[in-house]
């Protein structure tokens, strides 16, 4: 595994209008890593999330990518939040991925055509590409957002929640094509979740959010201190 | 067939509302798809009655003697140009408190609707004269367009349309994931200032056309038809565009062989179209179940 940091918090407080929600947050992300950023629901999971993606914007602190290399996120949304009255085919949420180099006036280029066809391929759902996005289950709906994201030529592949809500067969499926597009395609990885069991055992780093602190620790830590907090008083 | 021949005459005495009606067909219902894909059908309903609004107050102004233009005081250049800024205000406005998140959505364009409608009439009583003439624009005059204002609606449409195919990608990601847009580095702000943009125009120039009762018909039901039928947003698209004209096209023939007012026939049909797609959707259904 790589060394360098893709992505670097310092001192970083995060809320929404000015609010803080979470402060003096600092930790690291390294190239080819697979961390966990784990917590309970409220405890601004996502809100850390989205701050990295810069889609909030940050209240103190300071977020560096990439040490000097291009930082190119894969971005998976929690698959709720995606409107089904979009009459999308599952092609076509795909193609999205590739829509920050498309150029205005163009019609999509035949490269990018086979590009999502790949990446459909290796969320084994290729054979569903005509099907509408809104007609699949919610496992479904998961590959196709991570192919989405795939779409974009990531170095760094960010989860929101990609295993809430799906049964447990799909689960399991997803967290196994995550970890074979970890190996394979030698991806930085984030995932969110907010249950201690949707945590592979085999991740590199788990960020826990905890009594309002971002801390990092192992499993076994995490597991011990989820634990405590389920012990009554 | 005879009443065909005569509408699709170049030299057919109403063929500037003929192609004007054919212009609003294609072209509103592309915009009518971001109406119904990003769940503002009640801004579709209000937003051609802020317009009207900006027609009656124009129209007071110019009677009074104030003219937004020294040397423009074509009344229906002052009308135009009330009807654009009036949508162009209540859009943005709109929009900002939607992005605020103050208060609830359905609230807001139910209470500009009825100060909008409320206002539309009391600006047109206040008006000394020309009420009828203002009432009749109000409902619009599809029947009698000069060639100048035809060939300004087909510029300004036809460039709406080019924008709207050339930008459809960004529109189209703006619309259903924006923290997707932003990941990919999108301005979804300006690209959602330029979709608004669109819509006003669209309305208000819309409005002056044909009447807010058919700009609201040919933005809303081409696209919800449309999405009973199609799979893919290409096709819903182009689906769309073709109902709207289609409705555009059959509607002006009914109402120049049975002696009918062309915007209400236009809406009806769209609405038997309607009907028609869901009730074929419905057979098609039931069979696959047998």
């Amino acid at each position: 595994m790589n060394t360098d940091n893709c992505i670097t918090l310092e001192n970083v407080a995060i809320g929404y209008s000015g609010k803080v929600l979470l402060k003096d947050i600092n930790f690291s992300l390294k190239v080819g890593e697979f961390v966990v950023l784990f917590g309970p629901n409220g405890s601004g999971k996502t809100t850390l999330f989205k701050t990295i993606l810069r889609i909030i914007p940050l209240i103190q602190g300071a977020i560096r990518y990439g040490d000097g290399h291009p930082t190119r996120f894969g971005y998976v949304p929690q698959r709720q939040y995606l409107d089904e009255i979009y009459p999308f085919t599952t092609e076509e949420v795909v193609l999205m991925g590739t829509f920050g180099q498309a150029k205005p006036f163009c019609p999509t280029p035949k490269t990018n055509r086979v590009w999502i066809e790949q990446c459909l391929k290796d969320v084994g759902m290729l054979d569903m590409r005509k099907k509408l996005f809104s007609e699949l289950s919610g496992g479904q709906k998961q590959r196709i957002l991570i192919a989405r994201a795939l779409a974009t030529r990531p170095n760094v592949l960010l989860l929101d929640e990609p295993i809430t809500g799906v049964d447990i067969i799909a689960q399991k499926k997803i967290i196994e094509l995550i970890s074979e597009l970890h190996k394979k395609r030698q991806l930085t990885i984030m995932m969110v979740t907010h249950e201690v069991q949707h945590i592979p055992s085999w991740v590199n780093k788990i960020i826990h959010i905890h009594h309002n602190k971002v801390v990092l620790g192992s499993l076994e830590e995490i597991i011990s201190l989820s634990t405590i907090d389920e012990i009554p008083t | 067939m005879e009443h065909l021949l005569e509408i699709i005459n170049p030299h057919f005495l109403l063929r500037n509302a003929f192609y004007a009606g054919l212009i609003v067909g294609f072209v509103c219902p592309q915009v009518g798809i971001f109406f119904v894909l990003r769940r503002m059908v009640l801004l579709g309903i209000a937003l051609p009655q802020v317009s009207n609004a900006g027609i009656a107050f124009a129209f007071l102004l110019h009677t009074i003697g104030w003219h937004f233009f020294p040397h423009m005081e074509s009344e229906k250049t002052m009308a135009l140009t009330g009807s654009v800024i009036f949508a162009l205000i209540a859009i943005f406005t709109l929009a900002i408190l939607e992005r605020k998140r103050k208060g609830f959505t359905e609230n807001r364009i139910g209470f500009t609707y009825v100060l909008a409608g409320a206002v539309s009439i009391l600006f047109v009583s206040w008006n000394p004269y020309g009420q009828t003439e203002v009432l009749s624009m109000i409902r619009g005059e599809i029947v009698s367009i000069p060639d100048f204002y035809l060939w300004s609606m087909l510029v300004i449409y036809g460039t709406i349309f080019i924008c709207l195919v050339g930008f459809h990608r960004n529109f189209v990601l703006v619309s259903y994931d924006t923290d997707m847009a932003i990941t990919l580095g999108k301005q979804v702000i300006l690209w959602d200032i330029m979709l608004y943009l669109i819509i006003g125009i669209v309305i208000s120039f819309g409005v002056m056309t044909v009447g807010p009762l058919v700009i609201f018909g040919f933005l809303l039901i081409p696209p919800v038809a449309a999405r009973m039928v199609v799979r893919g947003i290409l096709p819903f698209c182009i689906v769309s565009s073709i109902i709207g004209t289609t409705a555009s096209f059959i509607g002006f023939y009914i109402s120049y062989r049975y002696d009918l007012p062309t915007g209400p026939t236009d809406v009806a049909l769209l609405c038997v179209i309607l009907i028609i797609l869901y009730l074929g959707k419905l057979c098609v259904r039931l069979k696959r179940k047998n």
